[in-house]
């Protein structure tokens, strides 16, 4: 793939703090137009990647290319074709909104008139409160329109969704799938894939600063682990361990005595086995939760593990 | 427009500036116009004179007696000296590693500004504001001049002036050039309120002793207020000293923040 055609491409990236690595080697190549997601757990180097994408940080050996450029030669120009959100949103001072966008538009320049409360008016942010008086929510809403007002060619966005509310988190996810139809690429992270699995065409998974898994949303999902929690009126606590014992996929399970029987475990795959396993109960409640992304990028870590172990 | 930094930094801390202004005129308004009731006062001189020599040093009350010297040794070499140390160490660590630590550096520096430009116009911003403090603080003492009876020159309260900006600048750029070395606050802020404390150290020491009359020379306290500006007018050697290091400094912190990774 020729470089152009890659909005953000790493080789062998490695960070590392003093003795600590935060960064392994990793081997990203982002396509433009495309939205891709990179999940796993606190520390695991979502935020040092992107960080060094913006210049923020410095690799310690590989080669980052973003736009086509190096972000350490590339300067304030390039910076200002990315728009990025960080992990951890700081915003203070006694400015409004209003103002501060302001500032950030004067800096990264190319905000079309009308842009900025466009963006607000979707999200539902008053530009006119002081931003130190903002809520981690509407902080949250400033920061992506500071990251979008701009419509630069890439976005890069640590933990877009957290501390937005279910409404604006589907605002948010629209105005994704808008600067994909308008050739803009998107490269997004979260430890939880429900947050961008509406959005993201492929998903890297990262862990202890490697990279577990490279796959497209739907691949990951059904590998992905997920609670599962059922209330059994009238049952018997023993055949009910049989029944759910032989259902593929589901592990820790744990059966409670009492009435109803309460049981819990972890369900990998689909739900249909576990479905047909009830048959026959007196089902009084049935909880299934999100796919786990803690769990099931470990089961992806014990999965490559054993695969390696085999050959 | 230019300087997008520069203007911000200034449209964030004018309150502050304000405030500080009020202050640096509080202290003027507090001492300079008591001079005709102690420093050419014949009872104070006597009192003075009744002290241990060794205090009257450390204080640089030695010329209190004339206006020149009254101003300095109450305002620029002390109580000013003070406030200027305060708000220079503070905005300098402000610039860059308070921003730093407060974790809002980051997003200003992923939009579309340079490092070394960031150092250079936040260090502007705060030459303007110590600016704006020496002007309150040299416009007030004029005021003062012929209702107290001081005897100033402009041309001298203008040497005087620039030598006190010269060593708030000082504080700043060292603060920081700590800063942005680090990127800790505690660092920057030591630098800059450390280079004044042990200037004023320095010359304190000196004062008591010709043998030790050499510490002199490595004392920014001495280089602002060695030479009495505000009698003898501009001392160019002092202002060389004052100024140039914090040229050098500002140069230092562009380069190291140019260098290194940014703290989270």
């Amino acid at each position: 793939m020729s470089p152009t055609d890659s909005a953000v491409t790493t080789v062998a990236l490695r960070k590392h703090y003093g003795r600590r690595p935060a960064l392994r080697g990793i081997d990203l190549d982002i396509p433009r137009g495309s939205v891709f997601g990179v999940i796993g757990p606190n520390g695991a180097g979502k935020t040092t990647t992107m960080r060094i994408l913006l210049d923020l940080l410095r690799p310690s050996g590989g080669e980052v290319r973003v736009l086509g450029e190096t972000p350490r030669t590339g300067g304030p120009a390039l910076r200002r074709r990315i728009g990025y959100l960080p992990g951890e949103l700081t915003l203070q001072g006694r400015v409004t909104g209003r103002s501060l966008l302001a500032h950030y538009a004067e800096i990264s320049g190319g905000v079309r008139a009308g842009r900025i409360p466009e963006l607000a008016e979707r999200l539902g942010l008053d530009l006119d409160v002081h931003v130190r008086k903002l809520s981690k929510g509407n902080k949250q809403k400033l920061g992506i329109v500071q990251a979008f007002q701009h419509e630069p060619e890439l976005l890069v966005l640590d933990e877009p969704t957290s501390g937005l509310d279910p409404l604006v988190q589907a605002e948010f996810l629209r105005m994704v799938g808008e600067a994909r139809e308008n050739g803009q690429t998107v490269f997004l992270s979260s430890h939880v894939l429900s947050e961008i699995q509406q959005a993201a065409d492929r998903v890297a998974v990262l862990r202890d600063g490697e990279i577990v898994s490279v796959s497209d949303v739907e691949t990951l999902r059904r590998r992905a682990a997920r609670r599962v929690s059922v209330a059994l009126r009238g049952a018997d606590p023993a055949r009910v361990t049989a029944a759910l014992g032989a259902v593929g996929g589901l592990q820790d399970l744990h059966v409670d005595d009492g009435d109803p029987v309460r049981a819990t475990a972890t369900l990998a795959g689909e739900m249909q086995p576990l479905l047909s396993a009830l048959t026959g109960f007196h089902v009084a409640d049935l909880i299934a939760g999100e796919p786990d992304l803690e769990e099931s990028v470990l089961g992806l870590y014990r999965a490559e593990a054993v695969q390696g172990g085999a050959r | 427009m230019i300087l997008p930094l520069t203007r911000r930094a200034l449209a964030d801390s004018w309150r502050s500036l304000l405030v500080w202004a009020l202050g640096v005129a509080g202290a003027v308004s507090l001492y300079v116009p008591l001079y005709p009731s102690i420093g050419g006062n014949a009872d104070m001189q006597a009192l003075l004179d009744s002290l241990p020599p060794e205090l009257i040093k450390t204080l640089n009350y030695e010329d209190i007696a004339t206006g020149a010297g009254y101003v300095q040794s109450t305002f620029y070499g002390l109580l000013g000296f003070v406030l200027l140390v305060i708000m220079a160490a503070a905005w300098g660590t402000g610039a860059v590693a308070g921003d730093e630590e407060a974790g809002s550096l980051e997003l200003t520096l992923a939009h579309g500004v340079g490092r070394v430009q960031l150092v250079l116009e936040r260090a502007l911003a705060i030459l303007v504001k110590l600016l704006v403090i020496t002007l309150v603080a040299g416009g007030l003492v004029l005021a003062y001049d012929a209702p107290a009876g001081l005897g100033l020159e402009v041309g001298d309260v203008a040497a005087m002036s620039a030598s006190w900006l010269g060593l708030g600048v000082l504080c700043a750029t060292a603060a920081l050039a700590l800063g942005a070395l680090t990127g800790r606050r505690v660092w920057a802020l030591t630098a800059g309120a450390g280079v004044a404390v042990v200037g004023y150290v320095l010359n304190a020491l000196a004062n008591q002793n010709a043998d030790l009359d050499d510490l002199h020379a490595v004392s920014p306290y001495y280089w602002m207020v060695g030479a009495s500006p505000l009698a003898e007018g501009w001392d160019g050697r002092g202002l060389a000293l004052l100024w140039g290091i914090s040229a050098a400094l500002v140069a230092v912190a562009a380069l190291a923040l140019a260098r290194r990774d940014l703290k989270s």
